[in-house]
């Protein structure tokens, strides 16, 4: 077949030993800033750029592609370790991740995040592979009504978000979306709640609020509650007895998890716009719908972990169906790689892979083996890991301190941003004393402008009727989806027997 | 705001780098004659946008060709201060008051930050080089669309209102098609995108009639056919478009553009501002100034000194103009 003799020939591209090294060293930088909390893959990519310029481009994007995946793969260890989600796409793996290292399973949960970050990437590269023609009917049907969909499905999630304490939970999520109005109203133009200020014209981005309310909140409760006076272990605790290795039930339990959400996070990361963040927001919530045990999410489930790190790895894949077949980035970070192919004067675009095949297949290739490196990487990486959590957490405390000033401000420069970051710091704080959920008001925070800004474009669009929703086949099909979801799934729940469980799931 | 919406040209907005460009001694140059440029000083250049966009690539690529040819005697330091659409880098120039050593790059933000923010600076406050390109924007329609050309949607506008996409409001993708549906007598709705990749995905969707952007984003796409270009906001079409009109040769000209050009500190020494314009002069007039021109579709336009200065208060002065007349601004 065609495809293979195209793969062999990226294969043969890719393996030389400097394109080798330079591979290794994109998924080792990858790992790194996807390790430092807001040091996502967009700021890592934009500022080893200029490193590249004087490189071979098939080197280089293969670097550059590799810090890119890579970060999905270190992003998600701080989410377990300390609740701090690395980057956006790695705020789902928090919500079972982080449980799951207090019930001294940080160990399981690393490895297994790994192996499902490898079975996303490599199920999506495979995608990518054999049907990359197709899926980019797929990024071309997608306009702002679809968009809008796609945002009210995502915050299906906070429905799971908020829990039993729904008074508190509503009321953060409302936060959330308050927080989500600051900026330029994008349709007029007119400044919202910006006071002149030039950093206030993007908006309040929402890295700041979440390593402020995760990772500073949570280590302000551990000081209330005195766990730097105990000495050892910190917020979570290390269980010799439960060993390193994910145990057989962890891996049978999971595996059809992460068949589902490599496809589903490869969809919607095929999606522009929609990407990795979105995904594994679905992801945990299709999860939860489908579990028979959905009760159990929230307080350390495997799957729960699972299914968000196999999306956001196969919608990284993902997004590069539109940058390789339309020249269009479905990310900030697929921006930065369409910028160095631009700079490197190849034009992306549909007739891109068949005018420049040596690179696109050779960075399809290179996929492939960058995704074994990192599985291998994250595997001998863990333990380093993990000896953090035998610091002593009066130690342990300030450094996460350090670690996420040094982050915040290392994005944007802003100061305003690191300020922003403190202030949500506090806030997560009396948020956790009092039960409020700092995740429903992130959810909101990066949700709401989405929505609003989809649905007031596609108002402006069919003038102000909303049966355009019912015009567009894509939208169909996502209204479908989600009534299935919402609706048909957890009724088929109830039905299946657990009903009193399924009951709570409703909450 | 979030990963999902960041618009890539105004937001990668990165940790700032220091990428030392050490520049041989000019050997014979005119330099030996003047005190300006001292070997000694190091040249401050601020890039007020992240590594990778267009302000980026425009700055690196004068540098390396000051480097190439030796046109600069000392060190160069070129400095990424992202942050506040421009309002860092440029706040940060504007700070250096009266020094010869400090120089930035300006794009659209230039213009348009201080409309939308209470920026201490203004454009006109710098001392103002050469203005050496400028950015504009091509009206395209779906591949699949039945409108062949500006004619054809004219016509077609005329009779039912169209939407045209563009990235912002406070935004020379707002003004173009705003300017130009008046002259043409058409009326149409504008749907702001926060990206040129959502709003490239919005027409390819067939959710918009229409978009204007930058042609060199696009090119890939017009070229397969999926996007049809119909007119070209600039004084002249780039090469890359074809035989594409502009708004001037169907009868309509705007004379609104993006410029791109180069500032020293305010109130800079006369001398240094001469050296440069000198300077600037013989930039223009290289292969790798006509490739950065052509790789990137810009207009070249090139205006020096004084007259850089009138030509930023008068756009800056157009667009309050409209934006004001919308209510997008006070």
């Amino acid at each position: 077949m065609d495809i293979f003799s195209d793969l062999v020939m990226g294969l043969s591209i890719a393996i030389t030993p400097i394109n080798m090294l330079y591979l290794l060293i994109g998924a080792l930088v990858g790992m790194i800033v996807g390790v430092i909390p807001g040091f996502g893959p967009s700021a890592g990519l934009a500022i080893l750029l200029p490193v590249t310029f004087g490189m071979d481009p098939i080197g280089a994007i293969m670097m550059l592609a590799a810090i890119y995946y890579g970060a999905m793969y270190g992003g998600t260890i701080t989410s377990i370790l300390l609740n701090t989600p690395g980057e956006s796409a790695t705020v789902a793996s928090t919500f079972d991740g982080f449980p799951l290292a207090k019930k001294g399973r940080a160990g399981p949960a690393l490895v297994m995040q790994a192996v499902a970050s490898f079975v996303g990437g490599t199920v999506g590269v495979i995608l990518i592979t054999i049907l990359a023609p197709l899926f980019s009917q797929v990024s071309r049907s997608f306009g702002p009504p679809e968009y809008f969909l796609l945002a009210m499905m995502g915050m299906l999630t906070l429905i799971v978000m908020i829990g039993t304490n729904w008074k508190l939970g509503i009321i953060s999520a409302l936060i959330g979306f308050a927080l989500g109005t600051v900026g330029v109203d994008l349709e007029t133009g007119q400044g919202r709640y910006t006071f002149g200020s030039a950093e206030l014209i993007g908006g309040i981005y929402f890295i700041p609020i979440a390593i402020g309310l995760f990772g500073l909140g949570e280590l302000f409760y551990a000081f209330y509650s005195g766990l730097h006076k105990t000495g050892t272990g910190g917020i979570i605790q290390y269980d010799k007895e439960s060993r390193f290795w994910p145990t057989a039930q962890d891996y049978i339990s999971t595996r059809w998890t992460m068949a589902r959400h490599s496809v589903l996070g490869f969809v919607v990361g095929v999606i522009p716009g929609a990407g990795a963040t979105i995904a594994s927001l679905m992801a945990y919530s299709t999860e939860r719908s489908l579990s028979k045990h959905p009760e159990r999410f929230g307080q350390g489930e495997m799957a729960g972990l699972v299914a968000p790190e196999t999306a956001n790895n196969a919608a990284s894949s993902g997004a590069m169906i539109p940058l390789l077949t339309l020249g269009i980035p479905g990310s900030a970070s697929t921006a930065v790689l369409l910028a160095a192919f631009l700079l490197w004067g190849l034009r992306p675009g549909p007739l891109f892979m068949e005018q420049n095949p040596e690179l696109a297949w050779g960075l399809i290739a290179s996929m492939y083996l960058g995704n074994m490196a990192l599985l291998a990487i994250s595997i001998f990486a863990i333990p380093l890991f993990v000896q953090m959590i035998k610091v002593p957490y009066r130690i342990l405390g300030p450094a996460v301190v350090v670690i996420c000033t040094l982050g915040t401000f290392s994005v944007h420069a802003s100061f305003i941003e690191t300020y922003l970051m403190f202030a949500a710091g506090i806030v997560g704080f009396f948020m956790r004393l009092y039960g409020f959920s700092p995740a429903a008001l992130v959810l909101a925070l990066v949700l709401g402008p989405l929505a609003e800004e989809a649905l007031r474009q596609t108002l402006t669009i069919s003038r102000g009727s909303f049966g355009i929703f019912l015009d567009r086949p894509a939208s169909l099909w996502i209204i479908g989806v989600t009534i299935v979801l919402v609706l048909i799934l957890p009724l088929m729940g109830r039905i299946g027997g657990s009903a009193g469980k399924a009951e709570k799931a409703g909450g | 705001m979030t990963e999902l919406q960041d618009n890539w040209a105004s937001r990668l907005r990165a940790g700032a780098i220091g990428v030392a460009v050490a520049a041989p001694l000019a050997l014979g140059g005119a330099a030996f004659a003047q005190s300006y440029p001292s070997a000694d000083e190091t040249l401050d250049w601020t890039i007020a946008f992240g590594p990778g966009g267009g302000n980026d690539i425009m700055a690196r690529t004068i540098i390396d060709i000051l480097d190439t040819y030796d046109l600069y005697p000392g060190d160069i330091a070129a400095e990424n201060r992202a942050g506040g659409s421009g309002a860092v880098g440029w706040g940060y120039l504007f700070a250096q008051a009266g020094s010869g050593y400090g120089i930035s790059t300006t794009s659209g933000s230039f213009v348009t930050t201080p409309l939308q923010a209470d920026t201490p600076w203004q454009p006109a406050d710098f001392t103002p080089v050469a203005l050496l390109a400028t950015d504009d924007l091509v009206l395209v329609v779906n591949g699949s669309s039945d409108i062949q050309d500006i004619g054809q949607f004219i016509e077609y506008a005329q009779s039912n209102p169209v939407t045209i996409a563009g990235t912002g409001t406070v935004n020379v993708d707002f003004i173009v098609p705003t300017l130009f549906a008046q002259a043409a007598g058409f009326e149409f709705e504008y749907v702001s995108f926060n990206s040129m990749a959502d709003q490239t995905t919005a027409l390819l969707s067939d959710s918009v009639d229409a978009m204007v952007g930058n042609p060199g984003e696009i090119l890939g796409l017009i070229d397969s056919g999926d996007l049809r270009p119909l007119v070209y906001s600039g004084a002249s079409t780039p090469a890359a478009l074809g035989d594409v009109p502009t708004m001037g040769d169907v009868g309509y000209d705007i004379g609104v553009s993006m410029p791109r050009g180069l500032i020293l500190a305010p109130d800079a020494p006369a001398e240094a501002q001469e050296w440069w314009i000198a300077t600037m002069q013989q930039v223009v007039q290289t292969p790798e100034w006509a490739e950065y021109i052509s790789s990137n579709t810009l207009t070249p336009t090139v205006l020096y000194g004084e007259e850089f200065r009138t030509f930023l208060t008068n756009t800056q002065n157009g667009f309050a103009e409209v934006l004001r007349s919308v209510g997008a601004i006070d």
